[in-house]
C-alpha cells in the first residue's frame, strides 16, 4: 500500500506487525544499542572480567532452561544440576583427547554442543513421565532425588568423571583446528580465549534466547501457562497435560546441557561434587530474582549472580571488617565466603517478599512509569 | 478497470465519479481502514469503486428507480459508504438514520421519507424496522449487515448483505455497464439524499442536498483555502466516528474522502474512541464540543489520579499551557518566537506524551461545530498544542457558512465567511443568511417549511443570531460571532435580552457538569437545571471518601450541590449581574435519547424539558412573585 500509515506504534494492520518482537522503535533502538555494547565489551575490559561475561551467558542459558520448565510450565524442578552433568560430561568426553585415562572420543565442539543438548534433553523425555503424575512439592521432592542419584553416580564412575576430589578435562573448544579456548588470531586481529569465549557464549545465548522467546509466545508457551495456572482447568481446555509437560522437561533439560557444557568449556577441570543441591538452588535463585516466566529475566538473574563473588570480592577492599582470609586471622568479622552466601539467602528473601517478579519486575515497573507518562495509567 | 475506455460522458461531476477517478488514478492506495479481528483491514480505492458497482447493481436488480430513497441504519463502517455511494449511483436518494433512533423515530423517518430499502445494520435495528414495517406500506426490503441473531428471522422483507451484493454481481454480470449509463445521467440538480435535522422544536424535517449542493461543498471546503490549510490530501487520516447522518461527519468522512482522497479509519464504536484515537493518530480531527469537553475532562481525571512527580509536572506545564494559550488567544492562532521556544520546552516534559495519549499528536488540524463550545475548552487545546477551530454551518446549506482559519482564530467567534460565498446578518434581526452553491433544495415533502427558510432572494435563513465582529489582526467586523439560536434567546422580565448558550457552555466547561438549561423566559431573574458528569463527580466523590449508589443518590449529596455551587459561582463572576444565575437544580437522571430529552444529536429538547421539570422549575421561583 503506497500510502501505509507511519509514525503511529499502536497501529496494526497486519498479524506480522502484532505479533513482531521488536514491534515499537523503543524496542528495536534500545536492542541495537544492547547488541553494540555487548559487541564492544570484550575490547573494553580485561580478560577476568569477561570470563564472568562469558560465565554469565552460560549460565543464562541454563537459567532460561529452567525458567521454562519452572517458570512457564510451573513445574518446580530441583534437578536441573543433574542435567547440567549430564550436557558437561557427554560434552567432555565427545571432545576429550582419545589417549588419556577418562572417556574421551577426540571429536569436535559441534559435534559435543548439539550431542551434549540431545543427550541432556533425551535424560529429561526420561524422567518426564514422573513429572506428569506429580505436582508440587511431591515433583520437588522427586527430582531432588535425581540430584542424589547423580552425586552418586558422577563420584563411583570414574573413567567419566576421575571421581571425587580429582575430576577430569573440561570441554574442548575445538571447531575445525579453531580453538576458542586458546589465544590466537582472528581475521588478522589478536584475540584472548576469553574474548573469543564471550562472542561464543554471547552468540550462543541471543540464539537460545530468541528460541525459547518463540517457543514461549507460540501455542507451546501458551499450553506451559495453562497448565502453570491450574492442570486441571488445562487439560479440561484440551491441553494434553502428559505431552505438554514432556515438552518442556525435554527443552528445559536440552538447555541445560548446553549451559552445562559451555561452562566447563570455561573452566578446565570438572569436579563432579559440584553437581549438587547447591548448583539446583543457584538457578532456582537465578530465575527468582531474574524473574519468573521471562526470558529477559533469566539472562538479568544470571549475570546478576554470575557477578555476585566479583563484587563480594572487592568488598574487603572498602569494609575492613570483611576478611579475605576464610580463619578470620586477619582480625575480620566475616570472611567473603560468609558474606557471599548471606547475600544469596538476603537476596531471595528480599526479591520474594519485595519483588515477587523479580529485576525484569523492577524493569516493567520503570517502564511503566515513562509510558504512563503525564499519567499513571 | 477495462470500462475506462467505453464510458460514456458524465453530465455531472458527483460523489461517484470522485470515488471512480481515485480508483482511476489511485487504485492500490488506501480508501479506508477497518478495525476487525484486531487489525485495521486496508480497503483500498479498487475495491472500494468495485464494492460500490456490485452494491450499485444490487440495487437496480431490486428495482431501485431514480429518486427511490434508500435508508441506511448503522454505525460507520465501509458498508455505509458503498450504501450511500451505490445509491448515488442509480439516482437514489440515500437517508441517513442515527444508530441510536429508537423504533418510534425509526417509524417517523422511515414513513416520512417513504423509504423502499433499508440497509439496517445488525438485529437491534432490524428489530427496530421490523416492530413498525407493517405501518409502512413503501418498505420493500431489509437488507441487514450483520447476520448474527438475524439468521433465524423469517420475514419475507429480510435479505443478507452477502446475499445482495451476490445479487448486484449477477444482476453486473448480466447487465454490464448499467450502473455507469445511470452515472452518466445523473443531473447536477438530483437530490442524492436527506439529512434529517436533529429536530430540537419539533419533528425533523429531511433536508434535500443535491449533487451541485456536495460538490459545491467539496470544491469550497476541501479544496485549497477551505477548512483545512494546506488542503486535505491523501496522506491525510481522519477517524469516523460521529454519525454519519449528520451533515458533519458526511463531510469529514464521505466527502473529504471521495473529494481529497483522505483515509477514513471507522472506529469500533462511541465506547473505544480514545482508544482508537490513540491507534490511529489522525491528522484532521472534527469534534462536537461534547466529545472535546470530555476528553479535557478525561485529562483532567487521570491527572489528579498521577503519581505527585506527574502530578506536579502536570500542574506546572498546563500553568503554562495556559499562559502560551491567552497569549495564541491574542495573536490568532500564531505562535511568537518566546511563546515557540516555551512550547518546545513544555512539549518534551508533557505536552508531546499528552498528545500521543490522547491520539492528536499528528493532528495538524482540529474542529469543533455543530454546537457551541466554550472558549476555555478551545484553549486548552490551542495551550498544549492542538491547532483547535470552531466552525459554523449547517445542514440547510450543506456546511458551508463560516470557520477560523489557521493563523486568523479569533476565540468565541465561529470564524469568516469562506470565497465565493455570501453571509449577512439580517439588520432587522441579526438572524445569520448564507447564500451560495450550497444551499440546498428545500425540506422533503414539507413546502411551507422550505419557503419559511429561504427567502425569494435565495438568502438561506439560518435561525442563529450573530454579529460581527473584529478579526485578530484588528480587520474589521471580518469575524462572525454567533449569539444565540433565535427561538432561544432569553427576555426576562426586565425586559432584558439574554443568550442562554453562552452561560451554558461556560457551565459545561467544568468538568463536573454535563448539561445545563439556564431558564429566565419572563421570569424575574435567571436559573437553571443542572445535569452532573457521572465520570467526573463520581471520582471526585471517591477522592472526598463520599460514598454513593446511583447518579440520582450522587446528585442529591448536599456535598455535590455545593460543588456545583461553587461552579456556578465561578461562572457568574464572568458575567453581568442580570445575567447572574440566582438560584439552579441538579436534576435526578441522565438526560436521554431514548426518554425524549435529547435529539439524536445529544442536544437538549428545550421546550421538552421545561414540561418534564415543570416542577422542579417552578420551586427555583417560589416566593419570587412579589
Amino acid at each position: 500500500m503506497s500510502n501505509a500509515l507511519t509514525r503511529r506504534p499502536e497501529l496494526y494492520t497486519t498479524y506480522a506487525q502484532d505479533m513482531a518482537l521488536l514491534d515499537t522503535p523503543a524496542k528495536r533502538n534500545s536492542v541495537a544499542a544492547l547488541a553494540v555494547a555487548a559487541l564492544t565489551v570484550p575490547w573494553l575490559v580485561v580478560d577476568p572480567v569477561l570470563f564472568l561475561f562469558a560465565q554469565g551467558f552460560a549460565l543464562a542459558i541454563g537459567a532460561i532452561g529452567l525458567n521454562l520448565v519452572t517458570g512457564y510450565a510451573g513445574q518446580v524442578s530441583l534437578g536441573h544440576a543433574f542435567f547440567v552433568a549430564v550436557g558437561a560430561y557427554t560434552a567432555a568426553a565427545l571432545t576429550g583427547d582419545t589417549d588419556t585415562r577418562f572417556v574421551g572420543f577426540g571429536l569436535q565442539l559441534v559435534v559435543g554442543l548439539p550431542v551434549a543438548g540431545l543427550v541432556a534433553g533425551l535424560a529429561g523425555f526420561v524422567i518426564s513421565p514422573l513429572a506428569s503424575r506429580l505436582r508440587g512439592l511431591y515433583l520437588a521432592i522427586v527430582t531432588l532425588g535425581l540430584v542424589f542419584l547423580g552425586e552418586h553416580l558422577w563420584k563411583e564412575w570414574r573413567s567419566l568423571t576421575g571421581g571425587l576430589g580429582a575430576g577430569r578435562p573440561g570441554v574442548v573448544a575445538d571447531v575445525g583446528g579453531f580453538r576458542f579456548d586458546q589465544p590466537g588470531e582472528v581475521f588478522g586481529v589478536l584475540m584472548s580465549s576469553q574474548q573469543k569465549m564471550y562472542y561464543l557464549c554471547f552468540a550462543l545465548l541471543v540464539v537460545f534466547a530468541v528460541l525459547a522467546r518463540n517457543l514461549a509466545r507460540s501455542a507451546v508457551g501458551r499450553a506451559f501457562g495453562a497448565i502453570r495456572d491450574r492442570d486441571v482447568a488445562a487439560e479440561v481446555l484440551g491441553v494434553p497435560l502428559a505431552k505438554y509437560k514432556s515438552i518442556a522437561f525435554t527443552v528445559s533439560s536440552a538447555y541445560a546441557g548446553i549451559a552445562g557444557s559451555l561452562l566447563y568449556t570455561l573452566t578446565s577441570v570438572i569436579e563432579p561434587a559440584s553437581f549438587n543441591l547447591l548448583m539446583s538452588v543457584q538457578y532456582i535463585a537465578m530465575i527468582l530474582i531474574g524473574g519468573v516466566a521471562t526470558i529477559s529475566g533469566s539472562i538479568a538473574g544470571a549475570m546478576f549472580l554470575g557477578f555476585l563473588p566479583f563484587v563480594t570480592r572487592q568488598a574487603p577492599a572498602l569494609f575492613p571488617w570483611i576478611s579475605t582470609d576464610p580463619a578470620l586471622r586477619d582480625g575480620g568479622f566475616i570472611n567473603v565466603f560468609q558474606l557471599e552466601a548471606i547475600l544469596y539467602g538476603a537476596l531471595i528473601v528480599a526479591f520474594l517478599v519485595l519483588q515477587p517478579r523479580g529485576l525484569f519486575g523492577l524493569w516493567v515497573k520503570v517502564r511503566n512509569y515513562w509510558k504512563g507518562w503525564p499519567f499513571s495509567y | 478497470m477495462s470500462l475506462t475506455a467505453e464510458r460514456p460522458t458524465v453530465h455531472a461531476t458527483t460523489l461517484v465519479t470522485r470515488v471512480r477517478h481515485w480508483a482511476d488514478v489511485a487504485p492500490e492506495r488506501v480508501a479506508m481502514r477497518e478495525k476487525d479481528l484486531g487489525l485495521w483491514q486496508e480497503i483500498t480505492w479498487a475495491q472500494y469503486w468495485d464494492t460500490v458497482v456490485d452494491v450499485a447493481h444490487g440495487l437496480l436488480a431490486l428495482d431501485v428507480g431514480i429518486g427511490d430513497r434508500v435508508a441506511i441504519h448503522s454505525e460507520n463502517r465501509p458498508q455505509w459508504l458503498y450504501s450511500d455511494v451505490a445509491t448515488l449511483a442509480v439516482r437514489g436518494v440515500s437517508v441517513g438514520l442515527y444508530p441510536t433512533n429508537p423504533a418510534s423515530e425509526v417509524a417517523y423517518l422511515l414513513g416520512d421519507s417513504q423509504a423502499r430499502l433499508l440497509i439496517a445494520e445488525d438485529q437491534e435495528q432490524v428489530d427496530k424496522a421490523l416492530a413498525v414495517a407493517d405501518d409502512l406500506p413503501d418498505l420493500e426490503r431489509i437488507i441487514y449487515v450483520e447476520p448474527r441473531g438475524v439468521r433465524t428471522y423469517h420475514d419475507p422483507r429480510l435479505m443478507a448483505w452477502t446475499d445482495f451484493v451476490a445479487l448486484g454481481r449477477q444482476h453486473r454480470d448480466a447487465h454490464d455497464g448499467a450502473v455507469e449509463r445511470r452515472i452518466a445521467e445523473a443531473d447536477p440538480d438530483d437530490v442524492v439524499t436527506l439529512i434529517y435535522t436533529s429536530g430540537t422544536t419539533g419533528p425533523p424535517k429531511g433536508a434535500m442536498l443535491t449533487n451541485a449542493n456536495i460538490d459545491f461543498a467539496i470544491r469550497t471546503l476541501a479544496d485549497e483555502g477551505g477548512v483545512v490549510s494546506p488542503a486535505p490530501s491523501p496522506d491525510d487520516v481522519v477517524l469516523s466516528y460521529l454519525p454519519l447522518c449528520h451533515v458533519a461527519e458526511r463531510l469529514f468522512t464521505t466527502w473529504f474522502n471521495a473529494g481529497a482522497g483522505v483515509q477514513v479509519n471507522f472506529a469500533e464504536s462511541i465506547e473505544t474512541v480514545q482508544q482508537n484515537l490513540a491507534e490511529i493518530q489522525p491528522t484532521i480531527v472534527f469534534g462536537v464540543p461534547r466529545i472535546w469537553e470530555k476528553v479535557v475532562a478525561g485529562i483532567q481525571i487521570r491527572a489528579a489520579k498521577a503519581s505527585p512527580a506527574k502530578r506536579a509536572n502536570y500542574r506546572l506545564w498546563m500553568g503554562v499551557a495556559e499562559r502560551l494559550g491567552d497569549v495564541l488567544v491574542a495573536r490568532g492562532g500564531r505562535h511568537s518566537a518566546v511563546t515557540r521556544a516555551v512550547y518546545a520546552v513544555g512539549w518534551v516534559f508533557l505536552y508531546r506524551a499528552l498528545k500521543r495519549r490522547i491520539g492528536l499528536r499528528l493532528a495538524r488540524y482540529a474542529a469543533s461545530g455543530a454546537a457551541p463550545i466554550a472558549p476555555e475548552v478551545l484553549t486548552f487545546f490551542m495551550g498544549v498544542g492542538v491547532p483547535m477551530h470552531e466552525v459554523y454551518g449547517m445542514t440547510e446549506n450543506s456546511a458551508v457558512a463560516t470557520a477560523n482559519r489557521p493563523g486568523r482564530i479569533k476565540v468565541g467567534t465561529v470564524g469568516e465567511p469562506y470565497p465565493g460565498t455570501e453571509v449577512a446578518t439580517d439588520p432587522a434581526t441579526g438572524e445569520i443568511l448564507t447564500r451560495h452553491g450550497g444551499t440546498f433544495k428545500g425540506y422533503w415533502r414539507k413546502p411551507e417549511a422550505t419557503a419559511e427558510t429561504i427567502d425569494a432572494d435565495g438568502w438561506l435563513h439560518t435561525g442563529d443570531v450573530g454579529e460581527w465582529v473584529d478579526g485578530p489582526d484588528g480587520s474589521p467586523g471580518t469575524h462572525l460571532k454567533i449569539t444565540d439560536r433565535m427561538k432561544d434567546i432569553i427576555i426576562t422580565a426586565g425586559g432584558k435580552n439574554i443568550s442562554p448558550s453562552e452561560i451554558e457552555n461556560s457551565l459545561k466547561a467544568s468538568p463536573y457538569i454535563r448539561e445545563a438549561i439556564v431558564i429566565g423566559d419572563g421570569r424575574k431573574y435567571l436559573t437553571a437545571l443542572i445535569g452532573i458528569e457521572l465520570d467526573t463527580v463520581g471520582d471526585w466523590a471517591q477522592r472526598q471518601r463520599l460514598p454513593y449508589t446511583t447518579y440520582r443518590d450522587l446528585s442529591e449529596k448536599p456535598e455535590v450541590i455545593e460543588l456545583v455551587g461553587r461552579e456556578v459561582n465561578r461562572v457568574n463572576q464572568r458575567f453581568s449581574q442580570v445575567e447572574g444565575i440566582k438560584r439552579f437544580e441538579l436534576l435526578s437522571k441522565e438526560l436521554d435519547h431514548e426518554d425524549g430529552e435529547l435529539t439524536a444529536t445529544q442536544k437538549i429538547k428545550r421546550q421538552a424539558m421545561e414540561e418534564r421539570f415543570r416542577d422542579l422549575v417552578e420551586s427555583m421561583y417560589e416566593g419570587s412573585s412579589r
